[in-house]
């Protein structure tokens, strides 16, 4: 192969400042989307073990209406779609925003994680024991202490490693933000490549973004995977017979 | 005399066709402790649960301490005054035993922390595991873990308590040391109503004795006439099963 390396030119104005935003960029939009898919996530699954026929029609839609869209369309209707379909003074507001796509790459990324969120998490609730909800409800609590109490909070130390998977899916996904003019990180590299015509150097910084940020969330994610086991029910490495 | 603390009155059940309780009528005064028997699927497990308002029952009422179940407004509260105990314990695997006695004095009755934690030692050691408060269940026996669920029952300071079939999932030797607690709740005083087939148990601590069958009481008749002349056939013929043994 004849092409000469030049790593020394990420660390040059104006590369070294644009690849730090990146990264910084990628950080925050996942973590903001991936919270508000969480809490999301959470609702919705609840909504889809109910009793109520209507709150499970409701979490049904959205389940299917949101994980059934490929998520690149999603962002394209959120910017162009969704914003002329609201109210006149709200979509003015909303463009006079300081930063409307990252925005709107945050919302159409964390409604597409909170629907297949709320899959893993109906499947856990449906694993847990329906005395458990008895139990809480013949002490006095409310079900919607039951809920937030007991079921939930046991819930979600049963998928932690599913929860892992799902957060590196979302990080890996806000690359696809670009297309709506996030600059994140696979953004700048493409713009790095633009500019200086260095693409195996730009890209080499944005692999090697997702791959060290990946482990570091894998390590995180099996320290709290020790840390909530719940004693005695669930060994670690351990198939449960 | 006073007005009982659980009055079941002609309640009635069905889940589709099957027919779970029928025209069930039963009193619990305050202080007494009864004992439901029969084979499985009569209905014992079903009425208890319809006296806290888990299970909704489609004909009569019952009455908790005067206040109608059918016609309850407030649940919740209803239900902290009855405790009740599940075969399986249904104790809060991801909860130290601590935190599973003072959750509902917290949260459903709006105990300080303080409060509540001093009620949990106090029933904690009323069962003998106070040694135990800061483990989680799953660490426990059996026998620990069920005399966990009856603390986290008594701290709600209940007017009654249900038991449900407790000591069916334990091991021999771990019945005694539950068998024992509820003894010793009976005999402070508490109202008991109390699904089991430990007929030592209700020979020794019920003041009276329900058999079920399909759904009906067939029997209801105080200890020493339930047990030396039962008068419904079908009683004979479960007592002979379950006393002998064949």
């Amino acid at each position: 192969m004849r092409y000469e390396f030049n790593w020394g030119l990420l660390w040059r104005e104006p590369y070294f400042d644009w690849i730090v935003e990146g990264i910084l960029t990628t950080f925050h939009l996942a973590l903001l989307a991936w919270i508000l898919a969480l809490c999301l996530g959470i609702v919705i699954g609840v909504l889809r073990v109910t009793n109520s026929r209507l709150l499970r029609a409701i979490g049904t839609t959205y389940v299917e209406v949101f994980r059934n869209i490929p998520l690149i369309v999603q962002l394209f209707l959120w910017l162009y779609v969704v914003p002329q379909m609201l109210p006149r003074e709200f979509s003015f507001w909303w463009n006079r925003l300081d930063n409307v796509p990252y925005w709107t790459a945050m919302i159409g990324i964390s409604f597409y994680t909170s629907a297949r969120l709320a899959e893993q998490i109906r499947s856990a609730l449906r694993a847990i024991p329906p005395g458990q909800f008895k139990a809480g409800l013949s002490t006095g609590l409310t079900q919607v202490q039951v809920y937030r109490y007991v079921i939930v909070p046991y819930a979600l130390r049963i998928i932690i490693p599913a929860l892992t998977s799902e957060f590196l899916t979302v990080f890996k996904n806000t690359a696809l933000a670009l297309t709506i003019g996030v600059i994140e990180i696979t953004a700048t590299t493409r713009r790095i490549e633009a500019w200086s015509f260095r693409g195996i150097e730009a890209y080499t910084v944005a692999s090697l973004t997702y791959i060290a940020t990946t482990i570091l969330v894998i390590l995180f994610m099996s320290w709290l995977e020790r840390r909530y086991q719940i004693p005695g029910l669930i060994k670690r490495g351990e198939a449960r017979v | 005399m006073s007005q009982p603390i659980i009055r079941v009155e002609s309640v009635g059940l069905r889940f589709d066709s099957f027919v779970a309780l029928d025209d069930v009528s039963l009193s619990v005064n305050a202080g007494q402790c009864i004992v439901i028997c029969g084979p499985s699927g009569s209905g014992k497990s079903t009425l208890l649960r319809c006296i806290n308002g888990l299970e909704r029952f489609q004909k009569g009422d019952v009455w908790v301490d005067g206040v109608s179940v059918s016609g309850c407004q407030d649940l919740p509260k209803l239900r902290r005054g009855v405790g009740m105990v599940f075969q399986h314990f249904e104790l809060y695997p991801h909860m130290t035993v601590l935190e599973n006695v003072t959750l509902a004095p917290i949260k459903a009755k709006g105990l300080s922390r303080k409060q509540a934690e001093d009620l949990a030692f106090h029933y904690l050691d009323r069962v003998g595991i106070v040694d135990q408060a800061q483990k989680h269940p799953g660490r426990l026996s059996g026998g620990q873990q069920q005399r966990a669920a009856i603390a986290r029952a008594l701290a709600l300071e209940p007017k009654a308590m249900l038991f449900d079939e407790p000591t069916s999932a334990l091991d021999p030797e771990m019945i005694a040391e539950v068998l024992y607690v509820m003894r010793d709740l009976a005999r402070g005083g508490m109202t008991m109503l109390v699904v089991t087939h430990e007929m030592g148990f209700a020979r020794e601590v019920a003041d009276e004795v329900v058999f079920m069958d399909r759904g009906r009481i067939v029997e209801h008749a105080t200890v020493d006439e339930f047990f030396s002349t039962p008068r419904a056939e079908r009683t004979r013929e479960f007592l002979n099963k379950i006393l002998l043994k064949l």
